[in-house]
């Protein structure tokens, strides 16, 4: 498999703020990676270095480009949305996609079109004066129509209402992915993505703590529900995360043979914000 | 690379409609203005009919110097109109994208930052000036036109007495290169201007206009010297453009004539002057390095 982005002990400081500290790292072509963490976590920070929007110590290579000397190169083949990156309010939906149509290669301005036309944004509207949901439909239509390798989302719905959201992620599915295009995806709303991502990446304090294909999680990760004294046997096998709920113990338990939790109680794949939790909590332990 | 500028300066008036606002406001009130005074001055008709027996008997050259002045007076209002325009608009070519947080958009589009900024400055040093100048060759015509038609309503003979006085040629000529001279003279400013534009955080006028006013107090009264406010002094003075003139050369004092040399505005400049000024290319030096300082700001600097 080639890497499309090929991080290797890449840090980026703030003054004495480690925003992201000595992480190594590759994306392969295909993978839908949801980039999960805390705010503050170094996501952005990660995410900029990605997109050439920031310098950063360390080796990183982005489609073979170095993102920040060859910014414009690399902004031929990918495409972001930001929450921080937003659409001109004053600009009409036609001069966007005039203006996208000449200065981008990739661009097809009849696509745009088309999915614009499943949508209620009007082309001659500025763009002040659509709803939120509107501007992220208009703004996904663009991405959409540009065929790019890679895909960044940095919180791409935030502030959006359920129906949005989900017309959004169906949407993406639907006319985005094709399993030659690759999306890498931060939220905090974890539950509403992990069914699409085929990869995570857990990030906290500038370091990433896990990374691994969503496949591969019910062969390392379990979860335990149990009480009372099997909680204690339990619990001597060494569970990275413990909480408790409606007076039984959940437990999280990392490469473990899950023949040995079997008679302690019920078993379970955690969720992928469980397992956040679990992986954040346990490495502050 | 050039069909990639004109999109991105034809970005420049989509977001700053003042681009063509101003010279098209200014040509209203300029026209608005002169056909109030027609409307007002036909009021006196015997005052009238005098006034145009006069100018019909002055001198062909008195008549079109009066005219010249009429034209020159209209260019020097939207040249004044031109310059704040450009104050403004520099100001807020790379603040505004800033402040509506669209940057990172913008920036996520395959242009660089050279390009971006490189847009800015052609917009302020060309763009707006020749637009201008435009909105200035329309006023001349259009108030030629109304004026015309007044005084042949009142009885005077305009063919003779506006159009065959009117050395408009030259005049448009001579305008022309002082509006594409007067930006390049002035470019130092306008590469401060989109400089401070592409730092500061807050009111970039007053961050602009404060060093200027302050550095020449600062210098006076640490070094005793007062080199920097003579350098904005000359360049916020007269521009090497124009040839020195005598009111004594052209004007008879005795006879009240003016002579021929005074009518033409385009013998009046010294283009070879200006281009051999070492002011000039200095100015444009320091406009290149304020110019390379805003893309490298754009670049470098972190939003958020």
């Amino acid at each position: 498999m080639t890497s499309l982005v090929s991080a290797r002990n890449v840090s980026k400081h703030y003054g004495d703020v480690r925003a992201v500290d000595n992480v190594s790292f590759g994306i392969e072509k295909g993978k839908i990676l949801g980039l999960i963490g805390p705010n503050g976590a170094g996501k952005t920070t990660l995410l900029k270095a990605l997109l050439g929007l920031t310098d950063c110590d360390g080796e990183l290579t982005v489609l073979g480009l170095d993102p920040f000397r060859q910014r414009k190169a690399l902004m031929q083949q990918i495409c972001f949305i930001a929450d921080v990156a937003v659409l001109p309010r004053w600009i009409r939906v036609f001069q966007l996609l005039d203006f996208i149509e000449s200065v981008h290669p990739n661009f097809s301005r009849t696509y745009a079109e088309e999915l614009l036309a499943r949508t209620k944004v009007r082309r001659g509207a500025k763009v002040r004066e659509l709803s939120k949901g509107m501007v992220t439909q208009l703004h996904l239509s663009i991405i959409t129509a540009i065929d790019a390798k890679l895909l960044v989302l940095d919180e791409p719905t935030l502030g959006l209402d359920i129906l949005f959201r989900k017309e959004f992620y169906a949407n993406l599915l639907n006319d985005y992915f094709d399993g030659e295009r690759t999306i890498l995806i931060t939220t905090h709303q974890v539950e509403e993505i992990e069914n699409l991502l085929t990869d995570i990446m857990f990030i906290n304090e500038g370091k990433i703590l896990l990374h691994a294909s969503m496949e591969s999680l019910p062969e390392t990760y379990v979860e335990l529900l149990t009480s009372g004294d099997n909680a204690v046997t339990a619990r001597g096998l060494g569970p990275i995360h413990e909480h408790e709920v409606f007076g039984k113990n959940v437990m999280t338990f990392e490469g473990i043979d899950r023949s040995k939790l079997a008679e302690l109680g019920e078993l379970h794949t955690p969720s992928v914000a469980d397992l956040f939790v679990a992986k954040i909590k346990g490495a502050e332990a | 690379m050039i069909a990639h500028q004109l999109t991105l300066i034809r970005r420049e008036v989509w977001e700053h409609r003042s681009i063509w606002m101003t010279p098209l406001v200014i040509a209203l009130i300029v026209s608005l203005l002169s056909l109030t005074g027609q409307v007002v001055v036909s009021g006196f008709d015997h005052a009238v009919d005098i006034a145009i027996v006069g100018a019909s008997n002055i001198g062909e050259n008195e008549r079109r110097v009066a005219i010249t002045a009429f034209l020159v007076g209209i260019s020097l209002l939207f040249i004044l109109a031109m310059q704040v325009l450009t104050v403004f608009y520099s100001l807020d070519a790379l603040y505004a994208e800033r402040k509506d947080k669209s940057i990172l958009f913008w920036r996520s589009l395959p242009v660089t930052d050279a390009e971006t900024v490189l847009s800015k400055l052609i917009t302020a040093g060309l763009l707006i000036p020749i637009i201008t100048f435009v909105a200035v060759v329309v006023t001349h015509v259009f108030n030629l036109v109304i004026s015309s038609i007044w005084l042949s309503a009142q009885g005077g003979d305009a063919g003779h007495l506006i159009w065959s006085s009117v050395p408009l040629i030259d005049n448009w000529l001579a305008t022309l290169i002082v509006f594409v001279a007067l930006p390049l003279w002035m470019s130092p400013f306008l590469g401060w201007f989109l400089f401070v534009s592409s730092f500061t955080k807050r009111s970039p006028l007053l961050v602009a206009f404060l060093p200027i006013l302050v550095v020449p107090m600062l210098e006076r009264i640490i070094l005793g010297t007062s080199i920097f406010s003579e350098a904005i002094f000359v360049r916020t003075g007269k521009m090497p453009l124009f040839h020195g003139m005598e009111s004594a050369d052209f004007f008879d004092e005795d006879k009240l004539t003016v002579s021929g040399e005074a009518i033409s505005l385009l013998a009046r400049i010294d283009l070879a002057g200006f281009l051999t000024s070492p002011s000039l290319w200095l100015g444009l030096v320091v406009c290149g390095l304020f110019t390379t300082a805003a893309i490298y700001m754009r670049r470098y600097r972190e939003e958020g």
